[in-house]
This record gives C-alpha cells, sequence and structure tokens, in this order.
C-alpha cells in the first residue's frame, strides 16, 4: 500500500476547476497549537442513516472514547439530505467534525469560511498521507481543510463467473475494440452489455468523464470543466459519438433507474459491464461472500494510445472541521484521531469495506478486491474527484446533469444540447 | 323525509342506474387501494423470497419479522416523540390563533376585515421554497440575538412555528366560513348583555366552533405530521427530526430490502391512519368550505 | 348576511370598552404580526434576492444582479420551458379529469348510493399518506422488479421504461398525482354538498329531472363558492407541485417542473438566486388565481 500511495504522490490531482493557485504550504511549523487531548465534549456529524454506516460510525466513536478519554456525540444524517443542506448546517450550529468530500465540495465551503483551518492537523499527522492528498485537501489560500479517510475508485465492475461463461477473461478487456467485442456477446447471450441508470442525474457523469479522458485526455477534461475549454468543441463531441455507440448494450430503462438499479442488474448477474465507484461492494458482502467473490474491478479501456489509461476518477472522502462549531479544537482533534493510522483501524476492524487513505495502513487484511482495487488506482497517472465535485455546483447538477439526460434520450440531438451547455455556462455569474 | 316520487317506474330505472353507479365506483374504490393492499402483502413476505421466486410466487413464508426488524431499524419511539411534539403543539397554536381571527372577522366589522381574511387565505397559498432562505437566516438571527443560536434553527419550536404560520391561513378561512353560517342573533345578544369580547369569545363562540374545529385538527396534524420539507432544511440534528426521517434509515444508501421499506412504511402511516378512521365522521361533517346558505 | 360598514344596525350598538379593544386588538394583533414575520416578510425578501447574486451563505457578498437572473431563466435555460410545459399538462389534467372526477364521486357519495360509506375511506386514504409513504408504495408497484413490470411479464434485466420514458412518464406521474388529489376534491366538495338543502334535490327529482340535470342545474350553481375554491386549489397545486415528482427522481430534473427547479437551485453548494427567481416565477404564476378567489371572497363578504 505504501508503494502505491508514493506512486500516487507523483501523480495530479485535479484540484477543483475554479481555484488558480495550487498554495501548497511548503515550510510547515512545528509549533502546533492544537491536538491536545483533553479537548473537551465534542460532536461528530455522520454521513448515512442505514444500519451498516451507524453501526461503523458507533463502533469507531466508541473506540475513539476509549483512546482519548473524551466525550464524542454522534449525529447521523440521511446522506443526501445531508448533502443538499450542507450549506444550512454549516451556517446554521454544526457539529464539530463531520464527514465530507474532498476538491471543489470542501473548497467551495472553504472559501466561504464555513470550514476551520486543519492546517495544524496536517503539521502532526501529515505524513501519513501521500502528497496528492495533502493536494486535494489544500483549499484557495494553501491550507487544509480537509483530512482524507478513504477513497474508492471508478472502473468497470464486472462478475467474474459472467465473463468466464462468455470465455472472456475482465483482465484483458483492455482497449475499445475489447470493450465491444465483450457488449457484443453479452448482447448475444441475452444480457445487458453495460447496465446504466441515470435518474438521479449524476450516474452517468462517471461515463462522461472517463470517455473524455479516454478520448481527449485529463488536461482537457480539467479545462473543460473550468470553463478554459468549450463544450461545443468537436472533441465533446466525438466523446458523445463513443458514448452513443454503447447505447445499443445499455439496458432500455436507463433514466428510470438509479444507481441501485444498476446494482441490482450486476448483482443478479443480469449484465456484463457497469461503471461505478467501488463503494457499493459491501452490498456484495451483506448478499452473500461468494457474490462478494466473484465481483472484479478493471480500468475503462483506452481508446486514444496517446492516454491510455491514466487517468481514473476516485473521490475522496474525509472529514473537515466545522468553523460555527461550538468545539472546533475538540473538532481537530476528533478529526486527527479518526483520520490517522489508529483511527482508521478502528474503522476496519468495526468490518467496514473501504479503502484506507491512510498511508501507513496494514493491508494485509484487505481482500483480493481490495487489492485490485489499490491496483486500478495504483494503473492511472492523473486523479479526478467526479464531475460533480470538479465544477461549480450551479452548473454540474442544474446544467451537466440534464443535458446528459437529453442525450441519453435523443442522441441525434447532441450538437444542439452541447450548445445549450455552453450558452448555460456562459450565462453563469462570475464567482 | 319521505320520498314523494310518485312515478314507480322512474324510482325503479334508478334504482338500476344506481346499481350500476355503485358497482362502477366500486371498481375504482378497489383499484385505489390496491397498492395499499399490495404493499401491505409484499410487507409480509422476506425479501429474498421475492428476489428468488419473482413477485407474483406464492409465499413461503408469511411472517411480521419485516415489521419487527423496521420498528428495530427505524428507532420509531425517538421519531414519533419528535413528531407529536411537532404535530401537537403546532396543532392547538394554528387552531387557536385561527379561531381569533374567525371570530373577530365574522363578529366584528373592521375596515380592514375582508383585507385580513385575503391575506391570510393568500399567505397559505404561497409556494413554501419562496420563503426558505430569508427564513433560514431570519432563524438564526432571532436566535442570535437571544444569545441561543438554536432556539429557532434546530429545534422544535422553530418547525412548530412555522408550520402554524402557512396553516394559518386555511384554518382561518374554513373557521370564518364555518362562523358565517351561525346566526348572528348568537352573537348579539351576548352583545347587548354587555359581555366583554373575552367572555363572547370563550363563552359563545368556542362551543359553536367545536365541529369544524375537530375536522381541522384531524387535517392538520395528517399534513404536518407528514411534512418532511421543514423538518429537513430547518433541523440539523437528527436526534430532533419527525417520522419522516425515520424511513431514511431503512433506505440506506446501500442495500435496500424493499419488503422491509414496505414494512416500515405501513408502520409510518398508522398513525394517521387511526387518526382517520377513528375520526372519521369528524372529516367531513366539520368542514364547511365556503357557506352555501346565503 | 355579513356585517359590514353598510350593515349599519349592530354597529352602532356597539361601544367598545377599553379592555375590549385591548382584548381585540390582541386577538388579531398576534397572529397577523406572526403570519407577516414568517411568511410575507420571508417572501418579500426571496422577491428582492432574485435580483442579486448570492450563494446564501455571507450577506457581504451579495450582489446586484438586476434582471440577470430572470434573463438567463427565460433565455439560456431551455430546462425551464421544459417545466412550464409540464406545469401546464399538470394543470389540464387536474382541471379537465381529476378534479371533475373528485366532484362527481363527491356527488355519488353524497347521494348514499349503496357503499358509499366505504367509498369515501377508500378513496380519501392516500391523502392521509404522507410523501414519504406514497413513494415507497408506488415505487413497489412500478419498479423493475415490481408489480407493473410483472404483470407484463418483464423481469430486472429487460424492463419496459416508465419513469424515464416521455411518451409515458407524464401519465404515471399524473395518475400517482391524482391518485391524491381525487380524494381531496371529493372531501371539500363533500363538505360543501352536505350543506345544501335536500328539498332542493328532491324537487328537481320530482320534476323528473335525470341525475344529470339534477347535477347540473341544481347542485353546481348552488355550490358556486365552493367551485370557485375548489377551482383555485386546483391551479395553486398544479403550479405548486413539488413532492410527488421529488418523490420520483430527486432533485434531478428527470421530469422537470417549476417546484422542482427552484428547490435544485437553493439547495446544496449550488444555490443560487436563480431558484430565488424560479420561486418569484412561481409565486407570480400563482398569483392571478389567488386575485380571482379573493375577489370572489371579497363580494361574498360585501354581498
Amino acid at each position: 500500500m505504501s508503494e502505491q500511495n508514493n506512486g500516487m504522490s507523483r501523480r495530479t490531482v485535479l484540484k477543483g476547476a475554479a481555484v488558480g493557485g495550487l498554495g501548497i504550504a511548503a515550510g510547515s511549523t512545528l509549533l502546533t497549537s492544537c491536538g491536545s487531548k483533553d479537548a473537551g465534549p465534542m460532536k461528530w456529524g455522520g454521513r448515512g442513516l442505514e444500519e451498516s454506516s451507524v453501526q461503523w460510525h458507533e463502533a469507531v466513536a466508541a473506540s475513539f472514547e476509549e483512546a482519548t478519554g473524551t466525550k464524542v456525540t454522534l449525529n447521523m444524517n440521511d446522506s443526501n439530505a445531508f448533502q443538499n443542506n450542507l450549506s444550512q448546517y454549516l451556517q446554521g450550529t454544526p457539529d464539530d467534525g463531520f464527514d465530507w468530500q474532498a476538491g471543489y465540495r470542501m473548497q467551495f465551503y472553504a472559501d466561504q469560511g464555513l470550514l476551520e483551518d486543519v492546517s495544524s492537523v496536517w503539521d502532526e499527522i501529515g505524513g501519513q498521507f501521500a502528497e496528492s492528498y495533502k493536494i486535494a485537501s489544500t483549499a484557495a489560500d494553501g491550507k487544509q481543510y480537509f483530512l482524507p479517510t478513504s477513497w474508492y475508485p471508478w472502473g468497470l465492475h464486472y462478475r467474474k463467473s459472467t465473463m468466464t461463461e462468455l470465455g472472456l477473461d475482465p483482465e484483458n478487456i483492455a482497449t475499445w475494440d475489447d470493450f465491444m467485442k465483450m457488449l457484443e456477446a453479452t448482447k448475444k447471450k441475452g444480457l445487458i452489455g453495460y447496465a446504466l441508470g441515470d435518474k438521479g442525474g449524476w450516474e452517468a457523469m462517471g461515463t462522461f468523464d472517463i470517455l473524455n479522458a479516454r478520448i481527449n485526455g485529463y488536461q482537457f477534461h480539467v479545462d473543460l470543466l473550468a470553463g478554459r475549454e468549450k463544450w461545443t468543441d468537436a472533441k465533446v463531441a466525438e466523446v458523445f459519438k463513443y458514448f452513443e455507440m454503447m447505447i445499443p448494450y445499455m439496458n432500455t430503462n436507463v433514466l428510470d433507474i438509479s444507481w441501485e438499479g444498476m446494482r441490482d442488474l450486476l448483482l443478479q448477474k443480469k449484465c456484463g459491464a457497469m461503471m461505478m465507484g467501488s463503494w457499493f461492494s459491501g452490498d456484495f458482502k451483506t448478499l452473500s461472500q461468494a457474490d462478494y467473490d466473484d465481483l472484479w474491478i478493471v480500468p475503462f479501456p483506452e481508446i486514444n494510445p496517446e492516454h491510455g489509461r491514466d487517468t481514473i476518477d476516485a473521490p475522496i472522502d474525509g472529514l473537515c472541521v466545522a468553523a460555527n462549531g461550538e468545539n472546533p479544537e475538540g473538532g481537530k482533534a476528533l478529526v486527527q484521531w479518526l483520520a490517522s493510522k489508529e483511527g482508521m483501524q478502528a474503522r476496519l476492524d468495526s468490518g467496514n469495506t473501504f479503502t484506507s487513505a491512510n498511508n501507513g495502513q496494514d493491508t494485509s487484511s484487505y481482500d483480493p478486491f481490495q487489492k485490485q482495487q489499490l491496483a486500478v488506482m495504483g494503473e492511472a497517472k492523473y486523479i479526478t474527484q467526479f464531475l460533480d465535485r470538479d465544477t461549480r455546483q450551479d452548473f454540474a447538477n442544474p446544467v451537466v446533469a440534464p443535458a446528459i439526460q437529453n442525450f441519453l434520450r435523443n442522441p441525434k440531438d447532441i450538437n444542439k444540447i452541447l450548445e445549450s451547455v455552453q450558452e448555460q455556462w456562459d450565462a453563469l455569474p462570475a464567482l | 323525509m319521505t320520498t314523494l316520487i310518485p312515478e314507480k317506474k322512474y324510482k325503479n330505472t334508478q334504482k338500476t342506474k344506481d346499481r350500476f353507479i355503485s358497482i362502477f365506483i366500486g371498481f375504482f374504490a378497489l383499484a385505489w387501494l390496491f397498492p395499499i393492499a399490495w404493499t401491505i402483502w409484499s410487507s409480509l413476505r422476506p425479501y429474498n423470497d421475492v428476489i428468488a421466486n419473482g413477485v407474483f410466487s406464492v409465499p413461503d413464508t408469511l411472517n411480521l419479522d419485516n415489521y419487527i426488524n423496521a420498528i428495530r431499524l427505524m428507532k420509531l419511539p425517538m421519531y414519533l416523540t419528535n413528531s407529536l411534539l411537532i404535530t401537537i403543539p403546532a396543532v392547538i397554536l394554528t387552531l387557536g390563533f385561527g379561531s381569533l381571527i374567525a371570530f373577530v372577522v365574522s363578529r366584528y366589522s373592521f375596515k380592514f376585515n375582508v383585507a385580513l381574511l385575503l391575506f391570510f387565505t393568500a399567505g397559505n397559498l404561497l409556494p413554501q421554497q419562496l420563503v426558505f432562505i430569508p427564513l433560514f437566516k431570519m432563524y438564526l438571527s432571532i436566535g442570535d440575538f437571544f444569545g441561543n443560536r438554536a432556539l429557532l434553527y434546530d429545534s422544535i419550536l422553530g418547525v412548530v412555528l412555522i408550520h402554524v404560520a402557512f396553516q394559518l391561513g386555511f384554518a382561518t378561512f374554513v373557521l370564518s366560513s364555518f362562523l358565517k353560517t351561525i346566526p348572528k342573533e348568537i352573537s348579539e345578544s351576548a352583545m347587548v348583555d354587555g359581555a366583554s369580547v373575552w367572555v363572547h369569545f370563550t363563552k359563545i363562540i368556542l362551543p359553536l366552533l367545536r365541529p369544524p374545529l375537530a375536522s381541522l385538527a384531524v387535517l392538520m396534524s395528517t399534513w404536518i405530521y407528514n411534512d418532511f420539507f421543514w423538518a429537513l432544511v430547518l433541523m440539523k440534528s437528527d436526534s430532533k427530526r419527525p417520522i419522516t426521517s425515520a424511513l431514511a434509515r431503512l433506505q440506506g444508501e446501500f442495500v435496500t430490502d424493499f419488503n422491509l421499506l414496505a414494512a416500515g412504511a405501513i408502520v409510518a402511516a398508522l398513525p394517521t391512519l387511526i387518526v382517520f378512521f377513528v375520526l372519521r365522521k369528524q372529516f367531513v361533517s366539520g368542514l364547511t368550505v365556503g357557506s352555501t346558505k346565503g | 348576511m355579513t356585517t359590514t360598514a353598510t350593515n349599519t344596525p349592530v354597529r352602532r350598538r356597539r361601544s367598545f370598552s377599553r379592555k375590549d379593544r385591548l382584548t381585540l386588538s390582541a386577538f388579531v394583533g398576534i397572529p397577523t404580526a406572526f403570519h407577516i414575520l414568517l411568511v410575507w416578510v420571508p417572501a418579500i425578501g426571496t422577491i428582492g434576492l432574485s435580483f442579486t447574486f448570492w450563494t446564501g451563505i455571507r450577506i457581504s457578498d451579495i450582489k446586484w444582479a438586476g434582471f440577470q437572473n430572470y434573463n438567463n431563466i427565460f433565455t439560456g435555460t431551455p430546462v425551464f420551458w421544459d417545466a412550464i410545459w409540464h406545469n401546464i399538462i399538470w394543470l389540464l389534467w387536474f382541471g379537465l379529469i381529476a378534479t371533475p372526477l373528485g366532484i362527481l364521486l363527491a356527488y355519488q357519495i353524497d347521494r348514499k348510493i349503496r357503499g358509499h360509506r366505504f367509498y369515501e375511506s377508500a378513496f380519501f386514504v392516500p391523502v392521509v399518506l404522507s410523501l414519504a409513504v406514497t413513494g415507497i408504495i408506488w415505487n413497489f408497484m412500478l419498479q423493475p422488479g415490481g408489480f407493473v413490470q410483472g404483470i407484463m411479464g418483464r423481469d430486472i434485466s429487460n424492463p419496459i421504461s416508465i419513469y424515464g420514458n416521455y411518451d409515458i412518464n407524464t401519465y404515471v406521474i399524473l395518475g400517482i398525482a391524482s391518485w391524491r388529489h381525487i380524494g381531496y376534491i371529493m372531501l371539500l366538495y363533500l363538505s360543501g354538498l352536505k350543506s345544501v338543502d335536500p328539498s332542493l334535490k328532491e324537487a328537481a327529482a320530482i320534476d323528473g329531472a335525470t341525475e344529470w340535470q339534477t347535477f347540473r342545474k341544481v347542485i353546481l350553481p348552488t355550490m358556486k363558492p365552493v367551485n370557485i375554491i375548489i377551482i383555485v386549489i386546483t391551479v395553486i397545486d398544479s403550479l405548486r407541485a413539488f413532492d410527488i415528482v421529488y418523490m420520483i427522481y430527486g432533485s434531478s430534473t428527470g421530469w422537470p417542473i417549476l417546484g422542482i427547479l427552484v428547490f435544485q437551485n437553493i439547495s446544496g453548494g449550488g444555490m443560487s438566486m436563480k431558484g430565488a427567481a424560479y420561486a418569484v416565477i412561481l409565486f407570480a404564476l400563482c398569483i392571478g388565481p389567488m386575485i380571482a378567489y379573493l375577489k370572489q371572497s371579497f363580494t361574498e363578504d360585501v354581498k
């Protein structure tokens, strides 16, 4: 794992489109002001109200209390609702530390002064993370506002058994031709080639991201999301040409189902491949160990040899400290412990399946699927977060999401759709 | 009372017609209830059974396991208590305020009577989202002013108040329509007797208002109990949220067990269903929407 | 019947003591102040904000935008026109189908046809259910692997597209919306019908009028005030429609409608005052029917 992470530190992480300077704190001060152990009772805002999430949060909170002797109160929230209301949450009476995401979504709130600077925590335990994570945790002012805990790669997920029946090996589906052959073979067998859902509007962004990165490369993708390239560029239309080639192999109800529907198709062996972040793998485990062992992930195939398979969407999850919390110092102590090797180990011990962002994590307990996630990640040179984390929030969901839905409905209209996307970008108010 | 219809023939054709109509409506009524019945049926089956054997399979097992699990996972006592803490005060306050306005508007004549009534009704018709952003900021500033940010934001009080403010229009409207149908003489005698306004309201008007108050109480508790919007945007602590949040515990980001969810939905709906069936008669009899007796 | 300024006899007799005047002021003043503070002040605030650029966080960041948000919506946001179109379809459906059905239903139930008690409850039950519960119930019916797909012999690998198919999703959504709306209208109408003088109906029956004639010539005209209220509710609810679409598509624009556009633009990190502008447009559309209603009540009271 440490080798993997060292590899990652050489790579570039998309910092979020609108942020100008990298502003890495070069000379970190060793004088730390916080991290004192008796920081008083504190609150932790957790995401995910479902049983599995509540369980690991409670287990980790208990470990924290045991380790530090400080009381922590958990406030679990419905994941979607939490995200939709984060602005109000942070302005009101937030919990001291809370689960959040790296990249643009963190930077926006940091710029608005709603997050507490956690550079001092980075001074203390920053050595446990790869440099790329530090970049992803840094806002426009060059300070850190985020501590990474876990990440998951977006890749093509297969069931090994289904592929074996077709006489294919996911590892060998490495080029567009291989990919199309796989789709053709699954279709012949009466299965769905490529499972896709886009009811939520964001699911298909994963496919767009990876096609754009494969065809036009990382730099173009970043520039496009930052508004430095135009959606009307023929290069973008090219992406949708490839996207369109996949449509005949998709399920007939793409706009009916959300990501759960896609997962169910793979879960019930009804499809060949599914493009998704690996976070759902725990669901396979819940169903049965055999189903989990059958699951595999490989990087999306190469399309343009110039770019190979050098980019991957790998959103980083982690923790922030709220500026308006009652006990920001306590919040810092909390996130420091949670993100540290010790805290991460407590989370692994609770049975939560995830891949740790911590360098020093003991990966000996990782199963083959987790190791494969590391390998998929290791192949990429550039890491992006995800379209709706990498560009303006008033652009991603209100503009790009309906555009992709319209494309899936009427692929022939793509030029008109892209023109409209560009017009809507141009009409956005300056930040 | 007694039917004075002379023509037997007419009566008979009408009877046949009525039977037809009744069957026709009955067919629709069953169709109306079918989705609910199907959900209840599904809630009695384990999800894995459905996955393995299909939706129309004859079930191997029918039991209440989904209900037992749902109630445990939903943390029902906590959320139900919150729901009651929001719903009951909100309904009482709304009806109290509504009666006051209805009383003044229908028993005294001021120049602004009509305007006042219209103003409240119009408020009831506003889209909720129109008030959300400034309301949130206002709640925070009021809280800061009193030195307690959680006074209105993230507090049951705040959610109660916004419900009252919004529902007030409908309550006022129904109550004043009802009072209009009550002969004024009753009030006039009180005024002649020199009773104070307070006595007039409490001793004469309030008892009169009992039927519409009962039916409004049922309607409003249903609406407020079922609301999810305000509790979501104005509350940050899950431990204060109402029952609508309990379902999220079953819906989860990870594996969704649809039959468990069905059981949860039935459990969440039970309180309103019980209230409705117990007070079914009040529902219609107490409502006077727009008096037709001029 | 209501006393007004022109109806003086009651008025002349009235002389309020100071205490009464205080009581009356408090009776009216407290609820009114409360209502203004929590509903009208924020509503006006939103109207103001719709002319600005703002992320909803720091007051000092508010920037004057003039009509740019509106301009952006009307000329640069195709999804807005889709939403308007959906609102119009919704209105037509409710106005021409769902509401009349609710009225007819109420009329039949009021006549105490056989089984009327059961019918009344059956049609009203959906109104009592919460949005979340309604969502779960209909998901059960329509999702891949659910009842409707099963009836058509589809499993999750080859379901027919419902929510994503523009040819049918509109009807499905309106169907679910009607599932709740019809019962509500029925209830309101029933409450009005019971105050219609029964002798009127009997007289009509003696005259040999058919049911339809009785309904059209006797009931409908007598019910004029209720009719107006029902029309207003139908129009406003069609414009404000949000719940059912949100329950199916979340805040995505799978089936855009004004209420969703407002929500999408005021929630999450993407909060922009374009959302406020959408809300104001929605409000502006509601004003027409509101005034119609207000006028009706006004004339009623002056009569």
